[in-house]
This record gives structure tokens, C-alpha cells and sequence, in this order.
């Protein structure tokens, strides 16, 4: 048989060629004997193969019963989809029976990590342990920069009252920088609680199905 | 013979079974069996494996027939999952030799005993070397001689390009020839 034509004379065979290609293998068939005596060979392949004998396989009442025991016996029909896709979004009342719960044992479960840090940092700072770095966390100032700036500059040329109202201003400043440095590293475990959540969450989240049969 | 299915039938049934009807599922069932299981059965070369393996596929479908896509053919969606079972089943098998007990049960359609034993050897004989084809060519010419598919859609079937197809069935139409050549030389030098 000459070189390309098996895949051809397939083709040819099972009707798949058409046009300038079927004329081309008709007109190289008239002049070649091996390609048309390959044909023929292609031919009685196909005819056996289609001539084989079927054996009686079950009949397919039979065999739909035996399917229906199967997938009883297996509990399969429990994992069917029982409704189309599209109909199976979940409804706000049916998210709200488990997220309040969840909820709430998120919260507890966060509170508790914080107070424990909280806790922890405490003693460590009681006794020594972080040195100066518990200012950073603590302020630790009792006199706002400003404010010290402003009494080394003008504290003899200012009366009773305008002293009391540095003082006030004085407070309400340290008491917000306590604050802000408080909440900031306190913000600092809270951004890393929910990263290391993030990240158990994508490597945990359910993968979709693969279709492979 | 079962009645045909009209397209609007069967789109009524698909749909009755995606929604988990399982009589409907039956029906589908019941009219696509026999086409399943003969292409089943000239994967594994043996009845009881292409039983096991046909009601392994329709269970799967039963399964996935909530992502069937109505783009394609119904058969064609399950001679898919039909040729992947027939071929796990295979490979569970650890491609084991198997005497098919249940080629008795072929209609004698011949005139007499002699011809009826000639005839189960000649199919013990075909069936042997359909299942010597290695697997991808063994699926794609079944799909073809047996699935009645064309080329475009063996390849749906089988997600492979076209060019492969014609390819596998090249060579596994050449290579049927030279077993079934052997098979016949041994079988006659043996009856000499």
C-alpha cells in the first residue's frame, strides 16, 4: 500500500471523505492495485466486525430493575439531585439557621484569641520582658510633645485658666494617643487572625466536581 | 423493539430526571441499553463484564445527569461514560484473561450444531482480538463499527482531534488484520 493511504482508505471507507479529497483517493484507487486490495481488506474487517453475533444480554426491563435495586441498595438516590441547579440557591432563612450560631461562636472565639494576647502581652510587660517596647503599646507619656513645647515657651506669661485648658487639651491629647496605639496592634492581630483565616478558608473551600466519568 | 424516542420525548425525560424522576430515567434507560451495552460489550469481550460495566455507566449517568448539557447527544454523553467504565472495569480486571461462559447464550441463528460451535468460535476468536487493540484505538473503532459514530463525533466522545481518530482507526483496523490473520493460520495449523 503506498505511504498516507491507510488513513485515507479509513476514511474513505466510513464515508468521512468528500470533495477533491474522495476524488483524489477514487482516481489514485483506479491506478493503484496493493491500495484497492487493501480496501477490500478494510472491507471484510468492517463487514466481521459488524457481522459478529450479538449474545442475549439481559433483558432491559431486567436490567432497569437490577439498576433501580442498585442504586436503592447503595443510598445513592440520597445524593441525587433532587431539583435543578438553578432552583437549588440557597434561601436567606436557610443561611440564617446556621450563620447566627456560627456567628456568635465566631465572635466568642475571636474575643477569647484577643483577651488571651491581651493577657499575655500584660504579663509580659509586668514583668519585664518587652522592655521599653511596652511604651510603643502603652504610651507611657504623661505630657503631649506639644503641650511640653508649649510650656517650656510660654508657661510664666500664661494666666490660671489658659493652664487648665492646656491641661484639658493635654489629657484629651494623651488619652487618644493611648487609644490609637492601643487599638493598633490589638488591629495588628486582629488583620493577621482573619488572614490566617482567609487562607485556612481557600485551602479548605470545597473544589468543584470533576467530570470524569 | 422499543419505539423511538421524538427529540421533545426525550427532552421531557432528561429533564424529568434531572429533577430526580427516577421512571423517567428508567425510560432512558430502557431505549438506549441495547446500543450501550453492544458497544460496552465489544470493550470488554466478555457479557457479564459489559453487564457489570453498562449498569456501572448508567449509574453514573444517573449520577451526572444533572450536568448533562443538551448541546450534545444523549448517546453520545453516554457511550462517553459508557467506553470510561468499560475501560475502568477493564483495568480493575487487570486485563485478565476471560472465557466468556455466556457465548451459549447466543441465538443459534446457524442450521446445525456444527455450525452453531463454528460460529461461537469465530466470535471468541473476533472478540479476542478486538480486546488485543490497545485501549485507544479499541474505543475509537468501537465507536465506529459498533457506536455507528462519525469521526467528529468519536471525537466529542473520546476528546481527541479528529486527525486522531482517523489515526487510531488506521491502525487498529490494520492491526485487527494481522491478529485475526494469525489467529486463523494457528487455528488452521492446529486443526491439520
Amino acid at each position: 500500500m503506498c505511504e498516507n493511504m491507510p488513513t485515507l482508505l479509513n476514511a474513505y471507507l466510513d464515508g468521512e471523505l468528500h470533495g477533491r479529497r474522495r476524488l483524489e483517493v477514487e482516481k489514485h484507487l483506479v491506478s493503484c492495485a496493493a491500495c484497492r486490495n487493501a480496501l477490500q481488506e478494510l472491507h471484510a474487517i468492517s463487514d466481521l466486525l459488524r457481522a459478529a453475533p450479538v449474545p442475549a444480554f439481559l433483558p432491559a426491563e431486567r436490567f432497569v430493575a437490577q439498576l433501580i435495586l442498585r442504586l436503592n441498595a447503595q443510598g445513592i438516590a440520597l445524593q441525587l439531585p433532587r431539583r435543578p441547579l438553578r432552583d437549588r440557591v440557597p434561601k436567606p432563612a436557610a443561611w440564617a439557621g446556621w450563620l447566627v450560631p456560627a456567628g456568635l461562636l465566631g465572635a466568642w472565639f475571636f474575643l477569647r484569641t484577643i483577651f488571651t494576647l491581651t493577657t499575655a502581652i500584660s504579663a509580659a510587660d509586668a514583668g519585664g520582658l518587652l522592655g521599653q517596647a511596652s511604651a510603643w503599646f502603652t504610651g507611657g507619656q504623661s505630657q503631649a510633645l506639644w503641650v511640653m513645647a508649649i510650656n517650656s515657651l510660654f508657661s510664666s506669661q500664661m494666666s490660671a485658666a489658659q493652664q487648665s485648658t492646656l491641661s484639658l487639651f493635654n489629657q484629651v491629647s494623651v488619652f487618644s494617643g493611648d487609644l490609637f496605639s492601643g487599638f493598633l496592634w490589638q488591629a495588628l492581630v486582629v488583620l493577621l487572625y482573619w488572614g490566617w483565616l482567609a487562607a485556612w478558608w481557600f485551602r479548605h473551600a470545597p473544589q468543584p466536581v470533576k467530570m470524569v466519568f | 423493539m422499543l419505539a423511538t424516542l421524538t427529540a421533545e420525548t426525550e427532552a421531557d425525560l432528561i429533564l424529568k430526571s434531572q429533577q430526580g424522576d427516577r421512571n423517567a430515567f428508567g425510560e432512558l434507560v430502557r431505549h438506549y441499553y441495547r446500543r450501550v451495552i453492544n458497544v460496552v460489550y465489544r470493550m470488554c469481550g466478555d457479557t457479564a463484564l459489559a453487564e457489570d460495566a453498562a449498569q456501572e455507566a448508567f449509574l453514573r449517568a444517573w449520577l451526572h445527569i444533572s450536568s448533562f448539557s443538551r448541546g450534545e447527544p444523549l448517546l453520545n454523553w453516554l457511550y462517553r461514560i459508557a467506553v470510561n467504565a468499560a475501560l475502568d472495569i477493564l483495568r480493575r480486571r487487570h486485563e485478565e484473561p476471560v472465557e466468556d461462559e455466556m457465548l451459549q447464550r447466543i441465538p443459534e441463528q446457524s442450521s446445525g450444531p456444527e455450525d452453531a460451535l463454528i460460529e461461537k468460535e469465530r466470535l471468541a476468536l473476533f472478540q479476542q482480538a478486538v480486546r488485543s487493540l490497545p485501549e485507544a484505538a479499541r474505543s475509537a473503532l468501537v465507536l465506529r463499527e459498533y457506536g455507528e459514530l462519525s469521526y467528529q463525533e468519536i471525537a466529542s466522545v473520546l476528546g481527541i482531534p479528529i486527525g486522531t481518530v482517523m489515526s487510531r482507526l488506521s491502525y487498529g483496523r490494520d492491526r485487527l488484520r494481522e491478529v485475526l490473520k494469525e489467529q486463523i493460520l494457528q487455528a488452521e495449523s492446529e486443526y491439520v
